[in-house]
């Protein structure tokens, strides 16, 4: 068994018009134990920014903290906020600075830059490999399925409603077929002047 | 550590540099206990590069693979080292792209010391040593080339260190099918259209018949004095079109609970004064 | 710490990973005016020819040369080191290097990193004291001068010949053939040395290359 399915976590984020998504599973389990399906696995490192960390939960939580502490100073010492494009080169650097001992985890990151709104999805390996995409980029132990259902559901330039259906049946039903995520879902979708957090209801097994 | 962090701060101290090994014991550790430790984003790739009578041209394919899945459809393989020197990577994805970074910004700060263009062999000395040092941990297979004051210039730099200088060089999981077309095609003197086509048929081969290699071919030519990039320059394997429209209503999927929340600034602005710059 | 390395590193084919290796045909013959060196020019990973017109030949000072057999990068790293030693005496000294001398650099990198090498050298050259020196360095870093040295996978092939066939004495002309022999001979029975024959005459007067072209080796042997 993989590490990265150690505690079961599946993530997504989307592009639309204007407007960016991020969801994620809820679960956290030892193997196929469920402990907890109220587990975060997104977390805001700007205003209009997120990132979205599957993988080991000890990293998870530990890697979220270091993170945190180096936006805080980097708004402190900047006296701005963070862009996306410069997050996940920090995110990158940290993750390839340990790549003969790394973190368990494999980012996604989603926001809309602090100046321009410019909406930005990227992720990276556990290594930190960065890559920055156009429509959707995904993570977790449900990684095939996520691909092939945003193959098959997403469409550029979605409104922010559309954006969120779409990233909701995909997400709920890659997870359906994986054993390791699932319990509960959360989507968070970003515009330039509001960010809509929605809990989805789902098969709870 | 954290507190170390703030302190190293405070008194202007760096960040440590260079890799850390600090969770090495502890993920040994796991690996023991029979958990398999994942596998890093690689770009079993071809490039290749060809030498041709007025400089140099590169080629890559734009696949990234993760195991089976095909992670990237169009990623970059053609890294930027200097503004007459590029390189193509393959091996794992992180390496290539960390290791080109670095020796891009050496060249740079190289450039500003001496005030002249560096040249492609002082590329090629940082890689191979950098990678000689690692004893092939960091796995890069790289294909440099480049135009300097010495001419075009075209070498391979394999992840132990070891460095060949040849007219054409192909790298990656697909360089044999790339190879048996330059073995093929390759003339010398070629102008840039011929190059550019034998380039293009080479990275062909390794997409059609390499299962690691896809998408589209990449190709940058080097000339003195000039650089063109196409990427693409030409599509291979084109996306296929979806039949069908699956878009949901508004309201299909179950919402738990909705909050809207307005986007927050981590700063607090408690005071703003603007000032004149006399 | 093993998993530091190797687990995480994705499984590729070992013509691709696999260290790239110069298994290799080297040689050179003291003469009275200098030394005559030759060696094929393969170089494979696994059983891929990685490149076949490698130059094994590998330049460490004015008049002196080193043949590379064993790991590419191991050999290029040590050769580029004695460069850089031989050149810093050069300039310090005012004098060019002796060969002893460049062997003895060879053999200090070799032997005191002996755990991380694969790395088999033939070092020789032209100096004023003795002339043309051959000197062998084997895998462990031993350095021992010798009248002619063979190195590299396809010599183990050539022993007998080159026993049967060296003479004290021999011209330029004769060593030249002894030496292109000797290695089309290694070439045609070893797997992994082939490609084309690259010799090079070094004397007081500097060095001297030819080649000889895959489709034109010697063939004295088949007749």
């Amino acid at each position: 068994m993989s590490i990265l399915e150690y505690n079961g976590a599946s993530i997504v984020a989307m592009k639309g018009k204007n407007c960016v998504a991020i969801a994620a599973d809820k679960r956290l389990g030892i193997r196929f134990q469920t402990v907890s399906c109220d587990f975060q696995k997104i977390f805001p490192m700007g205003k209009k920014l997120f990132i979205g960390l599957p993988g080991l939960a000890t990293d998870v939580q530990t890697f979220a903290n270091e993170l945190k502490f180096h936006t805080n100073l980097y708004n402190l010492s900047e006296s701005r906020e963070i862009s996306p494009k410069v997050f996940l080169s920090m995110v990158s650097n940290f993750l390839y600075q340990r790549r003969f001992g790394p973190y368990f985890i494999e980012p996604v990151i989603a926001g809309l830059d602090p100046k321009t709104d410019e909406p930005f999805i990227a992720s990276t390996d556990l290594i930190g490999c960065p890559m920055v995409t156009d429509d959707f980029v995904v993570a977790g132990t449900c990684l095939e399925q996520l691909y092939g259902m945003c193959e098959t559901l997403y469409k550029p330039d979605m409104q922010p409603d559309e954006l969120f259906e779409c990233i909701s049946q995909s997400l709920l039903n890659a997870q359906d077929r994986d054993a390791y995520s699932g319990w509960g879902g959360v989507v968070y979708v970003i515009e330039p002047n509001k960010i809509t957090k929605r809990e989805l209801k789902a098969r709870m097994d | 550590m954290v507190s170390l962090a703030v302190d190293n701060m405070l008194v202007g101290k760096d960040e440590p540099k260079g890799f850390l090994f600090e969770n090495c014991r502890r993920n040994a550790f796991m690996a023991k206990q029979g958990v398999t430790l994942p596998k890093a984003r690689s770009t079993g790739t071809t490039i290749v590069g060809v030498i041709f009578n007025e400089g140099v041209v590169l080629g890559a394919d734009t696949r990234a693979t993760g195991g089976s899945i095909v992670c990237d459809l169009n990623c970059e393989k053609i890294h930027y080292i200097a503004d007459n020197v590029y390189c193509c990577g393959a091996g794992t994805a992180a390496d290539t792209e960390f290791t080109t970074r670095m020796v891009s910004s050496k060249m740079e700060l190289l450039k500003l010391r001496t005030g002249r263009e560096g040249r492609v062999i002082s590329a090629l000395r940082m890689l191979k040593q950098y990678l000689f040092r690692y004893q092939g941990h960091v796995s890069a297979a790289l294909v440099l080339g480049g135009v300097d004051v010495t001419g075009p210039a075209l070498y391979t730099v394999y992840p132990h260190g070891s460095t060949d200088k040849l007219p054409y060089v192909t790298m990656g999981s697909g360089s044999l099918a790339a190879m048996s077309v330059f073995e093929d095609g390759y003339k010398v003197g070629m102008n840039e259209e011929e190059a550019k086509k034998l380039v293009r048929d080479a990275i062909r081969a390794g997409i059609v018949n390499d299962l690691g290699s896809g998408s589209n071919v990449d190709i940058t030519v080097i000339k003195q004095g000039s650089v063109q990039q196409f990427r693409p320059y030409e599509v291979i394997c084109k996306k296929s079109e979806r039949q069908g429209d699956y878009t949901f209503p508004a309201g299909t999927t179950a919402v738990k609970s909705s909050h809207d929340m307005v986007p927050f600034s981590a700063l607090r602005v408690t005071d703003e004064e603007v000032m004149e710059i006399s | 710490m093993s998993l530091c390395q190797n687990d995480i590193a994705y499984d590729a084919p070992e013509w691709l990973t696999g260290e790239h290796m110069t298994g290799t045909t080297i040689m050179a013959v003291e003469f009275a005016d200098g030394v005559v060196f030759g060696a094929d020019s393969r170089t494979s990973t696994g059983t891929y020819v990685a490149n076949r017109v490698t130059d094994k030949l590998t330049q460490v000072s004015d008049k002196i040369y080193c043949c590379r057999s064993g790991s590419a990068a191991d050999t290029q790293a040590i050769a580029d080191y004695v460069k850089l030693y031989l050149d810093l005496q050069e300039n310090e000294t005012n004098e060019d290097p002796t060969v002893e001398v460049a062997s003895r650099v060879f053999q200090m990198l070799c032997y005191q990193n002996r755990d991380m090498l694969s790395a088999s050298i033939i070092c020789a050259g032209w100096d004023k004291n003795k002339g043309g020196q051959v000197y062998c360095l084997p895998l462990g870093g031993m350095c021992v001068r010798m009248p002619f040295a063979i190195g590299g996978s396809g010599s183990t092939y050539i022993y007998g010949h080159c026993d049967n066939t060296y003479k004290e004495g021999m011209t330029e002309e004769q060593c030249l053939k002894f030496v292109a022999d000797a290695v089309a001979l290694a070439m045609h029975r070893d797997g992994s040395s082939g490609g084309m024959i690259r010799l090079a005459v070094l004397t007081k007067d500097g060095c001297k290359r030819l080649n000889i072209p895959g489709n034109q080796l010697p063939t004295f042997w088949s007749k």
